[in-house]
């Protein structure tokens, strides 16, 4: 059940967002090993543009906007509370052990089963690789299981005359697809520059409740995909030392023949 | 006890820091080089909601803490080493908390509004050329005449004499004047909003001028004369001759905010040399941390800033219970030796890291490609003087320790 779009009125968005390492904040052992388990977590950055994008159609249109998780850690309620930080109105939580070696499917069937309890939905809008173990599946796989048209890739995202208008800039050329909702899309970082919250907003969203759903209220069979093994990439410096006092030119050359072969 | 910040403020520090990233850190070396702020970056920290941290919603303010004005201040002067951005910003937080708390309400819901847009700025005027650190000297006065008060004198060493001029609103002062007889020293004194320009045209009776400082350059700093500068009376801050009392209390929160300032630098400064100790290889090819002499000063340099982030963020803690929760277990005097202690070490623990970090460098630290120098001579302000000199502090510390009648100071 999806509802229908009606210009300046109240129209429903949904938002998926998922917990990632914080890259800026990583530290390393001596040996160049990442410390991921003390690193901190944020919500990824394409899932950031989609909660913007959402807030800005939010903002034109009059929307109610919902965004939901999958896991209920700290790490989770705070990537929510972020979310309201910047202007979502409603948040839930889907507590689900292993959440993080779930199939994109279950995925999928959770956000189905979503948006039958919480729906209708005009727009679902998620990062491009969001929730779906890198797989750039969710998207096309939630509009199959609930029977409505997907554009994947989006780095711009307009609503003119009744009709979203999304482009995709492909290695062929800039593709501007148009759809009437309701619809899903998935967006690149490319979309937007997501707004950062305020002390004001970071305050208020606080005291936001977050809805908690349990797996077993969903109806859904969690399929998981054990991970047998995960080689971290080790950063280490080359330690190339090339003395530059004699032969400068040389030293430039030698550099830029290694740079070149790394490419 | 507990030593972790508050989730809110773990969050606040972060959307700062995504702040400082997206806006400050790109342009900190060209805001130090042409010795300004760009007045669309101001209004950009305005927006984010940056300025009047610790004022309430009412007025337009964020509704925040001094300890969240610190987390700001700290984190922007990691982002801009040379601490001229995190000056502007605990600038238009500490002394705008004054107005809140003592001036009239129509004046607070003229002023705060617009400083926290970033449209106004709003500083600190009480230096007099005849020395900063004898306030009850100053020599400004203010006399009343016909329900206005009417002002002459000369202010020197005063931040944001150009920025004042260049903001579309304008803006002013936390000003004390001599009020009574001058036998009376620190109980003549009254302050006041001295605002100077306002909705864009400079008043009749403030002239400006500016000086060209050796660092921490991207806020200027100056002096004005006073002649015949007039002020309604409802402009003035709190009760008559009150006014030594007011500063001292903006002092403590100001203190607290440019310990905290000098330390976001210095913990830029510390990841420059742990970076540098680290590649850096000499005498057949040894990283200079792998020398007992560079790595035992690392660890004191560091333990020297971690000492001041303590002091500093215990100060800000009990400033809050005093100020913004009005706590009654604690009292204004309580804040003596903590604000001092911060002031004190804060400036000094950076300092230190930054001549290390210096010699760490080498020949290339004497060079303008190495941008050190411009921390180094912005938080060296703070060792000399600006809100409240080093040897100040150690009065204040003094005092409460042997006793008032031991340091005359």
């Amino acid at each position: 059940m999806i509802a229908e779009w009606i210009g300046g009125g109240l129209v429903r968005i949904l938002t998926l967002v998922k917990l990632t390492v914080d890259i800026s904040q990583l530290k390393y052992e001596s040996s160049g090993e990442p410390l991921i388990d003390i690193a901190t977590r944020k919500m990824g950055d394409s899932d950031k543009c989609a909660v913007e994008e959402a807030i800005r159609l939010k903002e034109k249109y009059n929307a109610h906007t919902v965004v939901v998780t999958i896991g209920s850690t700290l790490d989770h309620e705070r990537i929510i509370r972020d979310a309201y930080a910047m202007g979502i109105d409603e948040g839930y939580m889907v507590e689900v052990d292993g959440y993080e070696n779930l199939q994109a499917i279950t995925i999928g069937e959770i956000i189905k089963s979503i948006v039958e309890m919480t729906g209708p939905y005009d727009l679902i809008i998620l990062g491009a690789g969001s929730l779906d173990t890198h797989s750039y599946t969710l998207g096309p796989i939630i509009a199959s299981k609930i029977g409505v048209p997907v554009i994947a890739g989006v780095d711009s995202l307009n609503y003119i005359d009744g009709y979203f208008e999304a482009r995709c800039i492909m290695e062929d050329g800039t593709y501007i697809y148009r759809s009437k909702p309701p619809l899903i899309v998935t967006v690149t970082t490319e979309a937007n520059e997501p707004r950062i919250p305020t002390l004001k907003t970071i305050l208020k969203s606080k005291k936001m409740e977050i809805k908690r759903l349990k797996i077993e209220s969903l109806n859904v069979k969690p399929e998981k995909i054990d991970l047998a093994d995960l080689k971290r990439y080790v950063i280490q410096r080359k330690n190339i030392i090339w003395d530059a006092s004699e032969d400068l030119e040389k030293v430039i050359d030698n550099l830029f023949k290694l740079l070149v072969s790394e490419v | 006890m507990d030593f972790e910040f508050s989730e809110d403020e773990v969050r606040f520090r972060e959307s700062v820091r995504e702040f400082c990233k997206r806006y400050i850190e790109p342009r900190w070396v060209e805001i130090d080089e042409k010795g300004r702020i760009p007045v669309d970056l101001i209004k950009k920290m305005g927006e984010q909601g940056l300025f009047t941290i610790p004022i309430s919603e009412e007025y337009g303010g964020m509704g925040g803490t001094i300890t969240m004005t610190a987390i700001a201040a700290e984190e922007i002067a990691y982002h801009d080493p040379s601490v001229a951005t995190a000056v502007y910003t605990l600038l238009n937080n500490g002394w705008p908390l004054l107005v809140e708390r003592y001036s009239n309400e129509d004046v607070k819901k003229e002023i705060l509004p617009k400083v926290a847009a970033g449209e106004a700025f709003y500083g600190i005027a009480s230096t007099e050329s005849h020395g900063g650190s004898d306030v009850a000297g100053i020599k400004t006065t203010a006399v009343k005449k016909n329900g206005a008060w009417i002002l002459n004198g000369e202010k020197t060493y005063i931040s944001g004499i150009r920025e004042i001029q260049e903001l579309p609103e304008g803006g002013g002062y936390f000003l004390v004047a001599k009020t009574g007889k001058p036998e009376y020293g620190h109980r003549n004194i009254t302050a006041f909003n001295l605002i100077v320009k306002w909705n864009g045209k400079i008043r009749h009776g403030w002239k400006p001028t500016i000086f060209e400082e050796i660092g921490r350059r991207g806020i200027s700093t100056g002096g004005f004369i006073l002649e015949n500068f007039e002020i309604e009376d409802k402009y003035r801050i709190g009760e008559e001759n009150k006014g030594f009392y007011y500063l001292m209390e903006g002092f403590n929160v100001a203190r607290i905010l440019v310990a905290a300032a000098t330390i976001g630098s210095g913990r830029w400064a510390l990841d420059q040399a742990i970076e540098w100790v680290k590649t850096r290889r000499l005498f057949e090819g040894r990283p200079l941390a792998s020398f007992q002499g560079v790595s035992f000063k690392l660890s004191e340099l560091y333990g020297e800033l971690e000492a001041a982030k303590l002091l500093t963020y215990r100060a800000a803690w009990l400033a809050d219970k005093i100020y913004i929760e009005k706590n009654p277990k604690w009292k204004e005097k309580d804040l003596n030796i903590p604000v001092a202690l911060c002031k004190m070490k804060a400036p000094e623990a950076t300092t230190k890291i930054y001549e290390e970090l210096m010699k760490w460098y080498g020949a290339y630290a004497y060079t303008k490609d190495c941008n050190a120098f411009r921390g180094w001579l912005g938080t060296f302000s703070y060792t000399i003087g600006a809100e409240g000199a080093q040897n100040i502090m150690r009065i204040i510390i003094a005092r409460d320790l042997v006793g008032r009648e031991y340091v005359k100071g």
